[in-house]
């Protein structure tokens, strides 16, 4: 009760001010950074430690996102909504399908058999402004945590996974360089998801969280185009098949403050025995 | 490459935001730019809606000077800003992170139609970003 009286005087300040209103996108464009695949701001692969959307700290912004990977055997699907309130707290919701295709027969699954998982997210900022602090080293510090549950829960035991939802907690330093039109991003991830989540959690390699790393380089080439790269490390906690790292080099083209398309070349690694994905990632995004 | 990658980000990270303010009076196109896009911008500012309101009681000509005086100095030219600082000309005025932003967006519009390339105009915002403490109200 109290934390929404909170919310509603936040709201009624940021009202207060008669001329700009609530919805106004009056951050910077490419400030916020895009929707990452599990639905937080940041870049393809990593959150960021921006808060998502164009809203200042007087404001409310948000986007909805649909993100589409295909590699040599398998399709990902990733639809959601991000909000960021007052540039201070990010929530999202993102659903992701993945469709095994014909692996999924190989598999002893069925021809397109579908892991799927939701993912709820929260990131709050805690400190530091990457945007404004351009004379001090300090980057914007922001603290993250994804639950996530997949659907197939008694195939991704079956396959080794002890459970089938957990949280991910993540650590996010950004920095944006305006003296060399770079955005610097380095996450740390408390995680035993398998494959993001899509296999479940845990497994007889690891049943416990382990410390995971992100980095992320993105490079402002002109006002509406950013090019960038993302490094993900991820547990190996199944027996079955190995897990691997993921990387992404991205263009992102921002026409606007309100429709954002995200290209991408991907390395996901070894994927359940059908050897290295690789392939392409497309993103949408539609936003204030 | 997992270890050469984090080597690489560190090593990314590591590198210094190192104001060049000596040639940047020059790539902006030295004192008679500066005016030309200053006084470009001040003509946005006093006309967008997002900004206009907060300008009703300010001389347009003696801003562009103080303002031409203040960019011209931080980038390494030969002038002096004589005005008052941030912080005293701008309490009690209540600007917000959008104002402020929005001039942002009306600087980088003037730069843009005064052919300063984009990453020029990005090492002139690193060197006014942090002014945003003193202009933007708490």
């Amino acid at each position: 009760m109290e934390k929404i009286l909170i919310f509603l005087a936040l709201i009624a300040t940021g009202a207060a001010h008669a001329e700009e209103s609530l919805f106004d996108s009056g951050k910077i464009l490419a400030t916020p950074g895009v929707i990452q695949v599990e639905g937080a701001g940041g870049s393809g692969l990593t959150p960021w430690a921006v808060i998502s959307g164009y809203g200042t700290n007087r404001q409310i912004g948000g986007s909805a996102h649909h993100t589409y990977v295909t590699t040599g055997d398998f399709t990902l699907n990733a639809t959601g909504v991000t909000v960021g309130l007052f540039d201070r707290l990010e929530l999202s919701f993102t659903r992701q399908w993945f469709n095994t295709r014909s692996a999924g027969g190989r598999l002893g699954l069925g021809d397109g058999f579908k892991f799927n998982q939701d993912i709820v997210g929260a990131k709050v900022k805690v400190f530091g402004d990457a945007v404004y602090d351009q004379d001090k080293w300090m980057p914007q510090v922001s603290l993250g945590a994804q639950y996530k549950k997949a659907d197939k829960g008694a195939i991704v035991r079956a396959v080794g996974a002890e459970g089938d939802d957990d949280i991910d907690l993540y650590l996010a330093a950004s920095k944006i360089l305006l003296e060399k039109s770079l955005v610097l991003t380095g996450t740390t991830r408390l995680t035993r998801a398998n494959q993001f989540g899509l296999l479940g959690f845990g497994g007889p390699n690891g049943s416990n969280r382990s410390l995971q790393f992100e980095a992320s380089a993105a490079y402002l080439l002109s006002r509406h185009f950013v090019v960038g790269a993302d490094y993900r490390t991820k547990p190996d906690n199944l027996a079955f098949a190995e897990e691997d790292d993921a990387m992404a080099a991205y263009v992102v083209w921002l026409p606007s403050k309100h429709f954002t398309v995200t290209a991408a070349y991907t390395d996901l690694g070894k994927i359940a025995l059908q050897g290295r994905q690789r392939g392409f990632y497309l993103s949408f995004q539609l936003g204030f | 490459m997992k270890l050469k990658t984090l080597i690489l980000a560190a090593a990314l990270l590591g590198t210094a935001p190192v104001a060049n303010a000596d040639s940047l009076y020059d790539d902006l196109g030295g004192l008679d730019n500066i005016t030309r896009f200053t006084n470009r911008l001040v003509d946005l500012t006093f006309t967008d809606p997002r900004t206009a309101h907060q300008f009703k009681q300010t001389k347009k000509d003696r801003l562009a000077r103080l303002l031409v005086d203040q960019i011209c100095e931080a980038t390494g030219g030969p002038c002096r800003y004589k005005g008052v600082n941030m912080k005293k000309s701008h309490i009690k005025l209540g600007i917000t992170e959008a104002e402020f932003n929005a001039l942002v967006e009306q600087l980088q519009q003037a730069m843009s139609e005064a052919d300063v390339p984009f990453h020029t105009q990005n090492r002139l915002l690193a060197i006014l970003a942090p002014m945003k403490r003193d202009i933007v109200e708490r």
